[in-house]
């Protein structure tokens, strides 16, 4: 038996029904082509030129990507802003997104007292603009003037302290986990949220079972918010590789010390503007930039095939 | 011997108190349903039972045994809720088997009280399925499944038919019946349903205003409630309640009037002149005659047919309503004047603070 409503537009003449369909989906199909689908097809066609000194522009297929992948004037850069991001997303993924958990975890407990309290104070960080944060990080950690290193002392762990910011082997991980700091609201928030989706009686019955509140996490709470923790990842994994404004701000370009901060994003922000004796050029940062998004792609199908479909929602 | 009982048992939140110094014993075996409207503390009650919510004072003694400061595991009972709360993540067999392995269950003893619990409640077929394969009343089977396989001391149900259809409820109130039966166990069972309540349990509590009204035999509660919560709580429609005054004493006897049944005769004991009274009379027991103990006039205004029965409502003098039932085809009809009498047993008589009166 047709459904009411399908039984209405099945009727409809057919300039009626594309009139209507036009109605609904016109806004949404413009705006998403003009400000999402457009710039993307712009991009990746830009891609395949080259521009010469005198500014006028050539197809040259795809030996942009040639030149990113094979020459090793780029294809040192760009391993190493690729590398180092997927660092970047590493400890995203192993640190954020667990205290995330934890945190929730513990704010969805029964009997926490000052809940809101701590709820706002733990997503605060979240809605700091980027440069605020990195330049009040900047001055924490800094070893001139930072307080980082009066505090370690005052505990008596000063021998622990180093200009992490400035060392080649720690930038990274220390912007990493200031970006943690700064983003670890939202999956919190999120899977606070499916948490308390949960019945109240069904976490009763784990009780009457037997299980305490530790329990009652692992083996009941977290294999049900499940779909919201993938989600969570795939939000992590794409903002991580779009990530830029925080190396930049605290940084710059450059992403120092020695490139050692350079991600995907300062990369192509150098190749398409220019910085200091670099040249910008739109061409071969658009070939960076469609190299981005076929990452991204890569990444979500991956997601979507192997996690995703395994992945059951269930109803309460 | 899984006794149950409950000594000066108080719930307050801040001001409010929930439940007031409940005294409650239960044998072994026994069937006792906790009925009473929303709000009357008997979820709350069962909850303390079960040890998922704490007293603010009093004892629960559970075969013996203290129990207030154990967790709800180890209080020998099981629990079924409302919504099932069946693990969504298992199946039936780990949704049995998962609250044994915390407990110390070994493996082979699981599979055997999952086994004979299956075949109780007829869940063999079932036991690789999921809770989202099942329908509701599947689930509820499970539910109870996952209750036995604990071997309790005393069972738990917190209105567990409430969220099945009207024909499920029938025969899953017959099966929980059987499987008491067949058990023997303690069960204490929450419910709003005076129905429920009527067919399952040995012993009914009413309760109100976080206060235990009557405990008794389902039948003693219908013959004899103890007030005028309980005579008004149990049977429907519920029974109907007149005004009235102690107008004069004589020789024993205490002549009651009101402004809407003829003077009624009923023992004096205590009573005093201009005592005030309330008279109740449940609509079954009013039938239309010229002669008996109550006589009350009334106008009919509306008759609902359901078939085995009628019910008139009818106006009577001093404005309000009352209801009756008449049996057999021929029912009255809208605004007829019907005589209706009740017999000497059927009338019960309350004081003024709404103690019911032996007569």
């Amino acid at each position: 038996m047709a459904e009411p409503v399908s039984h209405v537009t099945a009727q409809m003449p057919r300039a009626k029904l594309a009139g209507l369909l036009l109605f609904f989906l016109g806004p949404a199909v413009v705006i998403y082509t003009l400000f999402s689908i457009y710039p993307l097809v712009a991009t990746m066609a830009l891609s395949t030129y080259t521009s010469d000194p005198s500014g006028s522009r050539s197809f040259v297929g795809l030996a942009n990507f040639r030149t990113l992948l094979g020459d090793a004037l780029w294809s040192k850069p760009f391993w190493n802003a690729l590398g180092n991001n997927l660092i970047f997303f590493i400890v995203h993924m192993c640190v954020q997104n667990p205290v995330g958990i934890a945190l929730a975890g513990l704010l969805s407990l029964p009997g926490v007292r000052l809940k809101g309290f701590y709820r706002t104070v733990m997503f605060l960080p979240t809605m700091l603009s980027v440069v605020i944060v990195g330049f009040s990080w900047n001055l924490i950690l800094s070893p001139l003037w930072g307080v980082a290193s009066g505090a370690l002392k005052a505990v008596g762990l000063g021998s622990l302290f180093a200009p992490w910011l400035g060392l080649e082997s720690s930038a990274l991980v220390t912007l990493s986990l200031i970006s943690v700091w700064q983003f670890v609201g939202i999956p919190m928030m999120l899977i606070y949220a499916a948490l308390l989706n949960i019945p109240e009686e069904l976490i009763d019955a784990a009780r009457v079972d037997g299980l305490g509140q530790f329990r009652i996490f692992f083996h009941i709470k977290l294999p049900l918010v499940l779909p919201t923790i993938s989600l969570v990842s795939v939000l992590t994994f794409v903002a991580n590789f779009n990530a830029f404004d925080l190396i930049y701000s605290v940084k710059g370009a450059l992403a120092g010390p020695n490139f050692a901060t350079d991600i995907l994003g300062t990369f192509f922000y150098r190749t398409f503007f220019g910085n200091q004796l670099q040249l910008g050029n739109p061409t071969m940062g658009a070939a960076v930039a469609t190299v981005m998004f076929f990452i991204i792609l890569l990444g979500l199908c991956l997601y979507l095939f192997l996690v995703q479909r395994r992945i059951r929602r269930y109803a309460f | 011997m899984a006794n149950l009982r409950i000594e000066q048992l108080n719930k307050r939140y801040g001001a409010t108190t929930v439940l007031n110094d409940v005294n409650l014993s239960i044998e072994d075996g026994e069937f006792v349903v906790l009925v009473g409207p929303s709000g009357c503390g008997k979820s709350t009650l069962l909850r303390m039972i079960a040890g998922l919510d704490g007293a603010s004072g009093g004892d629960i003694h559970i075969a013996g045994k203290l129990v207030n400061t154990l967790a709800p595991a180890e209080r020998g009972i099981a629990m079924v809720f409302q919504s099932y709360a069946l693990y969504p993540h298992m199946n039936v067999r780990k949704n049995m088997t998962f609250g044994l392995k915390f407990t110390g269950v070994p493996p082979t003893e699981r599979e055997r009280r999952v086994a004979e619990a299956a075949r109780m409640l007829r869940l063999e077929e079932l036991l690789e399925r999921y809770p989202r394969d099942l329908s509701g009343g599947q689930r509820q089977r499970v539910a109870i499944g996952r209750a036995i396989v604990r071997e309790p001391a005393v069972f738990l149900f917190d209105e567990p038919l409430s969220n099945l259809d009207a024909a499920l409820r029938v025969s899953t109130r017959v099966e929980i019946a059987n499987l008491h039966r067949l058990l023997k166990s303690t069960i204490v069972y929450v419910t709003h349903d005076q129905v429920e309540a009527m067919t399952l349990a040995d012993r009914i509590v009413v309760m109100n205003k976080g206060c235990i009204e009557q405990v008794g035999k389902p039948l003693d509660l219908y013959y004899e409630p103890a007030n005028l919560f309980v005579a008004g709580f149990i049977g429907s429609p519920a029974m109907n309640f007149f005004e009235a005054e102690v107008k004069g004493i004589e020789g024993g006897r205490a002549r009651v009037t009101g402004a809407a049944f003829r003077d009624l005769d009923i023992p004096a004991a205590s009573l005093k002149v201009g005592d005030r009274l309330t008279v109740g009379v449940r609509p079954e027991h009013l039938v239309r005659g010229e002669a008996g103990a109550f006589i009350a006039e009334g106008v009919v205004e509306l008759v609902e047919r359901l078939g085995e029965a009628s019910f008139a409502y009818l106006r009577r003098a001093d404005g309000r309503m009352f209801v009756a039932e008449v049996r057999g085809r021929r029912t009255p009809a809208p605004g007829e004047t019907v005589t209706l009498v009740a017999a000497g047993p059927d009338v019960h008589v309350f004081d003024a603070s709404g103690l019911r009166l032996a007569t």
